[in-house]
């Protein structure tokens, strides 16, 4: 058995690759990077459409079982992804009841799976960005004669900086998640149609490190480390406004 | 133009409007007084429609408003200040816009509305400015030009120099002056700073214990006031209480802690009273000094000082204790000091008398 | 606010993105040099699944890559485990299934799943260990060595044996191994701690074997990609259990009617054809300096299939 030191070399010789495989804008990466981007992306821009309004309403609401609703949003941020995954590919398997949209194997189906992964995450951090809106504020809003949708749309202004840290800590956690990308894409290079390809980041590095190509990997996981970097970045300039 | 009738309010179990009562006119600036926890906030968070009563009717303008289907109408109507200075999270600018855009205005008419207010609220070349950069005078200054920019007919304001040093304090009182000269807004206000409710009302209410205790004008509320509790909260001195002893024609003898004093009421004889006199109304005199032709005058020693800013109080115990009240210049020209003996006196006109309700309490 | 704004331009992008991706519209094919008055067929995707060790080895993508222009199509391949793969074409998800479990393949074909069964490639599976081989298996037969391996490793510690233990292809094939040298497999489960069940892939369970050294029954492919790691060498190469027969089928159209008949059938045809058999023959020669794969045309007799399977293309 190979001794710590000599242990250590392949990993750094992976790294050096890795290294040379992005300076050279190795296209594969290209494409695995920018299909990653393009459906967490989008699934968090979408899930913020619905998330953001829904949090409002419960935020706000008067309405028996609220106490029950806000603590099923808080049990399902740490719902394992690869579940969501797995219910998400029951439902799009051919002889599932989506199974007439083939959508499974597509991004389109991927896009689907994290939506449904950064809803709870992003409704329940806009319920406590709203609920910690000052009260005077909101008293303020409303003494000035706002209707209800001018209340909604200030208090969420006013909440705006804490919404915005929720929309990226989604799209960190969605971007780095590999359980529910795999089962429901099925990690699929399709190298003449960059828009049925399924193979992210994530399962991009599931495949090449079972393969043994080391160097790949780490470079896909390079990347994904700088993107949560970035991520962090922006989560903190945002805090500190 | 308002009237409060038998309003309650109940948060869960406690009772903290307990039949409140009151008219206010158009155009008065009507400030209410009372100590901290009683109601104040809680009767103006009502007439905002914050909040509903437990019972009882808000009439605004003819309307019962807590029964009215377009509250939010109503509401537009009127405009409130709070206690904590608070501004939204944009420029000064935005913030003295805010309810202009929820009524959809015109952007000249914001514009025009909105530097005028900076004018008069003395903070041009602000309007840039982040507004949770600005001091807390300042942002409840802004707080009251978002509030006026409405051209709300009725102004509330919630202890808006509670948090405030003097001079902003000031600054304040003067915009809230002026909107009500200018632009003839009805102005209620709540405070526990009885000197301000002086300066600004033209009616005060005292409420105590969940309602009103008194309602009035300053000097009614201050030179008599209509029970013991009141006369104690806004720093009345000079309570005495005793009998009735004698009366003549209007004019009274009443004995209190064993002491004389002559009045002038219609109180017939035996009645349980208590008397209050302003200590501006009591002259203090050297011992062996002017003579004077009041009716009452005691002697006794100097027990105490205690400086009001540009005056002094002098407790003297003359069998009972009495406070007058004098100039530092006066003062030091009769050289008085701790233990000197002198004479107070004060007419019997000057008393304010009112039947005990509660004798003995 | 810039802030804003970059929000707001990122969104757009997004939005007009996902808006393109959710069209289904395809990469253009090379716009032609002539402008022609009738558009050129729109390229055609052909979902197959496949299990992790055929994927692995590289071959499917390096066939795609020729198939896909010649006929302009695009191979879409999934790699599972056999069992999940049977499991999708059972389930209609895909087109066309392309594993190496002939029993298993047998019950697919069976119960009306697939149709059209070819068999386009074989190699062995090999029995690896410690170069020391302290159960002294090399060169045995796959069921004495197995035997051999049984006995030795509840009495000698060093005697490890590394499973898949999970449903895959070569985990078939290694319970199938027992049952010939006569074992009941659940027997051999609980056995000892000497048999290890990795439950992970290939890979994985080759550097399982490797820290253990350990044996275990591993394909050629992903053992020749991982050799230079490993300390492992391979003991066990003959024998007809260790024959891997590799196969591919159509999803059964008269139960899915949306799987892609035309192109399934070309991709086979084209798969068993002369020429291309003879390229799956060279694969991985350069690289690995012996061959991956043989080519199951000719060979149907060996294989013990049909001349059929390894021959005549599908109707």
């Amino acid at each position: 058995m190979a001794g710590f030191f000599e242990g250590l070399s392949p990993i750094l010789e992976g790294i050096q690759e890795a290294i040379n495989l992005l300076i050279a804008l190795d296209p594969q990466i290209f494409r695995i990077t920018a299909l990653s981007l393009i459906i967490t992306l989008s699934a968090v821009l979408i899930g913020s459409v619905i998330a953001i309004p829904l949090g409002s309403v419960i935020a706000y609401g008067k309405f028996r079982g609220r106490n029950a609703v806000i603590w099923i949003i808080q049990t399902l941020y740490a719902f394992p992804t690869v579940v969501i995954g797995l219910i998400v590919f029951l439902f799009l398997r051919n002889n599932g009841p989506l199974g007439a949209l083939d959508l499974l194997f597509t991004p389109q189906g991927m896009i689907i799976g994290q939506t449904v992964l950064v809803l709870p995450i992003i409704t329940g951090l806009t319920i406590s960005a709203l609920a910690a809106v000052d009260l005077t504020i909101r008293d303020t809003i409303t003494s000035l004669g706002a209707t209800r949708f001018q209340f909604l749309i200030s208090a969420l202004k006013e909440a705006r900086f804490a919404i915005l840290a929720a929309i990226a800590l989604a799209f960190g956690r969605a971007i780095s998640e590999v359980g529910a990308a795999i089962i429901i894409g099925g990690n699929i290079a399709s190298p003449g149609n960059f828009w049925t390809s399924t193979r992210t980041l994530t399962t991009a590095i599931t495949l090449e490190t079972g393969k043994g190509d080391i160097a790949l990997s780490i470079a896909l996981g390079i990347i994904l480390l700088l993107i949560a970097l970035v991520v962090n970045v922006i989560i903190s300039i945002v805090q500190n406004r | 133009m308002i009237e409060i009738k038998d309003v309650h309010k109940k948060f869960g179990e406690k009772k903290v409007l307990k039949g409140v009562n009151a008219t206010i006119e158009r155009g008065e600036v009507f400030t209410i007084i009372g100590p901290s926890g009683q109601g104040k906030s809680t009767l103006l968070r009502l007439i905002n429609l914050l909040d509903k009563p437990t019972s009882g009717s808000i009439i605004f303008e003819g309307v019962d408003i807590h029964r009215s289907r377009d509250q939010q109408a109503i509401r537009r109507k009127m405009a409130m200040v709070f206690q904590k200075p608070v501004v939204f999270n944009t420029s000064v600018y935005e913030n003295i816009a805010y309810g202009l855009h929820f009524r959809h205005a015109d952007k000249t008419i914001v514009q025009e509305q909105v530097e005028h207010a900076l004018e008069v609220i003395d903070m041009v070349g602000f309007a840039e400015r982040k507004a949770k950069s600005l001091s807390g005078g300042e942002m409840q200054r802004v707080a009251l030009a978002r509030a006026m920019v409405t051209e709300p007919e009725l102004l509330l304001l919630d202890e808006p120099t509670a948090n405030l040093d003097p001079l902003a304090t000031h600054k304040i009182e003067e915009l809230v002056r002026h909107y009500n000269r200018e632009s003839h807004t009805t102005v209620i206000m709540s405070t526990h700073d009885m000197q301000q409710g002086q300066r600004l009302a033209s009616r005060i209410g005292v409420m105590m214990q969940g309602m009103f205790a008194q309602v009035g004008t300053p000097r009614d509320v201050f030179a008599s006031p209509s029970d013991r509790e009141v006369a104690n909260f806004v720093g009345v001195k000079n309570i005495l209480i005793g009998t009735i002893t004698d009366n003549e024609k209007g004019v009274a003898t009443l004995t209190v802690d064993g002491i004389t004093i002559e009045a002038v009421t219609p109180l017939p004889i035996g009645t349980p009273v208590w008397a209050s006199i302003l200590p501006e109304d009591i002259t203090l005199l050297l011992s062996h000094g002017k003579f004077t032709s009041a009716r009452n005058v005691f002697t006794g020693r100097i027990v105490h000082f205690a400086p009001r800013g540009p005056l002094l109080n002098v407790t003297v115990d003359c069998g009972v204790k009495l406070s007058a009240t004098v100039t530092w210049r006066s003062a030091e020209e009769m050289k008085i000091k701790l233990g000197d003996e002198v004479r107070l006196s004060f007419k019997a006109s000057a008393i304010h008398i009112m039947a005990d309700a509660e004798p003995g309490a | 606010m810039n802030f804003k704004k970059l929000l707001l331009v990122l969104s757009v992008m997004v939005v007009v993105v996902a808006g393109i991706s959710f069209s289904g519209c395809t990469t253009p094919a090379p716009p032609a040099a002539t402008p022609t008055p009738t558009p050129a067929p729109a390229q055609e995707d052909l979902l197959i699944a496949t299990t992790t060790s055929l994927y692995d080895t590289g071959l499917l993508d390096h066939l795609g890559e020729i198939f896909g222009p010649e006929y302009n199509a695009n191979l879409r391949v999934t790699s599972k485990g056999t069992g999940q793969a049977i499991e999708l074409g059972r389930g209609g998800d895909v087109d066309v299934l392309m594993v190496h479990d002939r029993v298993r393949e047998d019950a697919f074909l069976a119960d009306g799943s697939g149709v059209d069964r070819r068999v386009f490639a074989y190699n062995y599976f090999i029995v690896v260990g410690p170069p020391s081989d302290p159960a002294g298996i090399k060169d045995m037969s796959p069921t004495d060595a197995f035997t051999t391996l049984y006995e030795k490793g509840q009495t000698d510690p060093s005697v490890v044996f590394v499973s898949r233990g999970d449903d895959s292809g070569t985990h078939a094939r290694e319970k199938l191994i027992w049952k010939q040298a006569g074992y009941d497999y659940e027997q051999v489960r609980a056995s000892g701690a000497w048999y290890i069940e990795a439950g992970t892939g290939m890979g994985t369970t080759l550097n399982l074997a490797d820290e253990k050294d350990a044996y275990t029954l591993s394909d050629i492919g992903t053992f020749l990609a991982y050799k230079t790691d490993l300390d492992l060498v391979p003991l066990v190469t003959q024998g007809d259990d260790l024959l891997n027969v590799y196969s591919a089928m159509i999803i059964n159209p008269a139960k899915y009617p949306d799987t892609k008949v035309a192109l399934s059938k070309e991709w086979i045809n084209w798969l068993i054809s002369p020429e291309v058999q003879q390229e799956i023959g060279n694969f991985g020669v350069a690289e690995y300096g012996q061959p991956l794969f043989y080519p199951a045309r000719d060979n149907w007799e060996l294989l013990g299939v049909s001349q059929t399977e390894t021959q005549d293309p599908i109707p």
